[in-house]
């Protein structure tokens, strides 16, 4: 098993694969638009500032912008 | 026998309202569902010798709602005595996304509904680097499945045949798990009559409106006893049907190299850039509302003289009498204040609709996030707010696509500080009553103040959301998530549709109460309580002997008009209005443009000229006011009535105060609370009325 990170910490252009979430804090809507564990994601975007961060998510071929706060609960390996 | 309902169900961005519109080739009326403000979308269709309703369902990504628009989806779909309860469910998908598509069909077929599948925006199957083979989708669905291009009518005619097919029982689906079976096996107490899945549907939701309180209190204390909440529940049946889906799909849809991503992509390097993304969005910003007044502004001085020309035509048509006067004074005048507006409101609307249609408004929302979250705003309230500067009406429905209640709740609270399209009327009327025409270094003054209006609003929203911010408590945490969709041509059907559907809520709201109040000031200020109104050329004459010729007809007017019913409730609150430098003809029309802030102007034209023969062929309407305006003599003060202090005080009053009906109508509507609606408008007029005190004490 790899290590695993916070999301929020990828550089723009960085691939990563979601390992867990903490269900606790992050809203179902997030599992609804295709961010769920096992799920490949590239940093695309980050709004300056700590401002949203847009995310390729791999398999649906989607855009989704999320924000640093719920990022943070996010967990990724490389 | 009632119509068979077809219900269009789908993820946003699917092109949903382009299909509708193919479908019921525009035959579709934009009304509410009871209750609450979420925009109905209901159309008809003749197909052969039968009618369809159809009906445009919010978008959505599951059954489970996270907003006012998805709840209804739900209610619609999960209960079978619900109004639109749909004979055929059409699930429409695009290419790019089927799992979360199909996720959705599954969920209305398990909760027993009818439903067949649709791809639309099938020619870009191939510009995403997909291939779908539609036999093996088919029966993994067991429905047919149609494709459709709503941009340019491919594959309607076929679909349409489809609203008659019902696909019969769908088995299997959706695998609960042991890890529920316990609090399922109770559940099954609650609700005898429903399937497993229906069951799971009601366990898993946070409320359900359209079921009894008790049967509410009862699920949410099973939940409790099992130590769930809703929100596990929907995240373990999300999870589940993610994974089940895209391993089932694997060899139904194969994908490689998605074009229309990597063009998004290019464009987002500079839309999205942290520098020139910012650059990019200020300059379509003020472009657009250089376009806005711009377009506009020929349009509505064409509107202004043919309505003079029309009034002035009608009164030599029409006898001499209170009768002609209704109709000149009161009625055409006050269509003549609905019409001038349809320009701005229709350009404005033009504008969001191709922002929002291209794909753009996404992209504002994630640049804006970050500088509205410390007001307590999400990057969502950028549209609302940005659309106040339009009408605040619009807008506050706008309010209704974010997540949060706390975050809705306040950028409704303040959206109607934006500088709406009313006030510029009044600002326009006043700046140029009390502000210099000179420039200062090389800037106009009068623009300078009315951009320090424009900027005042916003610094007046943010401020509030920010106080407010701290005061109001938060039942959910904040939070945001929100899809980038690809870039799009606009598809015009849509823009054209969504321009008419604002601006006819504007003739037929707001402008309703506009046409209403021209008529009830008219009529209030052409008859009086006493004999001092209808006799009033007795009294003149009997305290000024003197006086003859145009001087007597001035005098007897302006006594006329304190003693009709208008003067009188004007000099009642000319006490409360005094301190704002105020006399109690202005108090008139602070009391009459409480139901819409344009009535001012209009007020301040009927107060001026009712019992005046104003000649309307010989000047301009507004000269004609502007300079009357400059004549008027605070009877308090001695001062000219409009004088830098008691303009610059009316100016912020206007900036501040919650004066229109119409907004306050939807806030209650949308708020579904009257202490949400009358805090705000007291806040409102409290900030207002504060600032032009101050303004007033200091200048004068």
């Amino acid at each position: 098993m790899q290590e695993s990170f916070r999301l929020d910490i990828l550089k723009v252009g960085e691939v990563a694969t979601i390992r867990t979430i903490d269900e606790a804090v992050v809203p179902s809507k997030f599992f609804e638009l295709g961010l769920l564990p096992g799920t490949t994601v590239e940093i695309k975007h980050k709004a300056p500032f700590s401002g949203p961060i847009g995310l390729h998510i791999h398999n649906s071929n989607t855009l989704v912008a999320i924000r640093k706060s719920e990022a943070i609960h996010i967990f990724v390996s490389k | 026998m009632t119509n068979p309902i077809i219900a269009l169900l789908g993820n946003p961005n699917v092109g949903k309202t382009s299909l509708f519109n193919r479908i019921t080739k525009l035959h579709q009326k934009v009304g509410n569902y009871p209750g609450i403000t979420v925009e109905k979308r209901e159309g008809t269709l003749k197909s052969g010798n039968k009618t369809y309703t159809i009906v445009d369902l919010p978008g959505t990504y599951t059954l489970f709602p996270t907003s006012l628009d998805e709840e209804i989806v739900f209610n619609t779909l999960a209960d079978k005595s619900n109004k639109f309860y749909p004979d055929l469910v059409v699930v429409v998908a695009e290419p790019n996304n089927l799992t979360r598509s199909i996720i959705l069909y599954q969920q209305a077929r398990e909760l027993g509904l009818q439903a067949i599948f649709v791809i639309n925006m099938i020619d870009e199957v191939a510009a995403k680097g997909l291939d779908i083979d539609y036999n093996k989708l088919e029966s993994y669905l067991q429905c047919h499945v149609y494709t459709t291009d709503a941009r340019n009518g491919k594959g309607i005619k076929e679909l349409i045949r489809a609203f008659d097919d019902r696909p019969g029982t769908y088995t299997g689906g959706f695998n609960i798990g042991s890890d529920y079976a316990t609090i399922m096996e109770e559940a099954k107490g609650l609700f005898p009559l429903l399937t497993e899945y229906q069951t799971w549907q009601f366990v898993a939701q946070d409320k359900i409106s359209f079921l009894s309180k008790e049967l509410n209190d009862a699920i949410l204390a099973l939940r409790a006893k099992h130590q769930l909440t809703a929100s596990n529940l929907q995240k373990h049946e999300v999870v589940r049907r993610h994974k089940t889906v895209d391993k089932n799909t694997e060899a139904i849809i194969s994908k490689i190299e998605n074009k229309h991503l990597t063009k998004t992509n290019v464009i987002d390097k500079y839309l999205l850039h942290p520098v020139f993304g910012y650059i990019v969005f200020f300059l379509i910003l003020f472009f657009t509302f250089q376009l806005v007044f711009t377009l506009s502004t020929p349009i509505m001085d064409w509107i202004d003289e043919n309505f003079s020309a029309l009034i002035a035509y009608t009164s030599t048509v029409l006898p001499d009498g209170p009768i002609s006067d209704l109709i000149t004074q009161g009625l055409l005048a006050g269509i003549g204040g609905i019409v001038i507006f349809i320009p701005q409101i229709a350009i404005l609307f033009l504008l969001v609709s191709l922002m929002e249609e291209t794909g753009y408004m996404s992209r504002v929302v994630f640049l804006m996030d970050r500088w509205l979250r410390p007001y307590g705003l999400n990057g969502k309230s950028v549209i609302p707010l940005i659309s106040g500067i339009g009408c605040a009406v619009p807008a506050i429905m706008s309010a209704r696509n974010i997540e949060n209640t706390k975050e809705r709740l306040l950028t409704m609270l303040v959206t109607p500080f934006m500088t709406c399209a009313a006030r510029l009327p009044i600002y326009i009327v006043l700046i140029g009553l009390v502000i210099p025409d000179e420039t200062f270094m090389g800037i106009g003054l009068q623009g300078l103040v009315l951009t320090l209006l424009y900027v005042l609003g916003v610094v007046a929203a943010l401020v509030s959301a920010w106080g407010l911010n701290l005061v109001i408590k938060s039942e959910h945490k904040s939070f945001l998530i929100f899809e980038l969709p690809s870039y799009k041509t606009p598809d015009w059907k849509n823009v054209i549709t969504n321009i008419w559907d604002k601006t006819s809520s504007f003739i037929f709201g707001a402008g309703k109460i506009i046409l209403a109040m021209s008529v009830i000031l008219w009529v209030l200020g052409s008859f009086g309580p006493n004999d001092k109104f209808s006799e009033a050329q007795k009294y003149v004459q009997q305290a000024n002997p003197i006086l003859e010729g145009a001087h007597l007809e001035e005098k007897i007017a302006s006594f006329k008009l304190e003693h009709s019913f208008l003067g009188y409730i004007g000099m009642g609150i000319e006490p409360l209005v005094e301190p704002l430098g105020y006399d109690w003809k202005m108090g008139i029309g602070l009391v009459s443009s409480f139901a819409a802030r344009e009535v001012f102007v209009a007020t301040m034209a009927t107060v001026y000229s009712l019992g005046e023969n104003v000649d309307i062929e010989d000047e301009g309407q507004r000269e004609t006011l502007l300079s009357r305006m400059r004549s008027e003599i605070n009877r308090n003060t001695g001062l000219p009535a409009y004088n830098l202090a008691s303009g610059v005080s009316l100016l912020l009053f206007y900036a501040f105060a919650m004066q229109c009906m119409s907004t306050i109508a939807t806030v209650k509507r949308e708020t579904g609370s009257w202490k949400w609606t009358i805090f705000q408008t007291v806040m409102m007029t409290g900030v207002a009325y504060i600032f032009a005190f101050i303004a007033y004490q200091t200048l004068k």
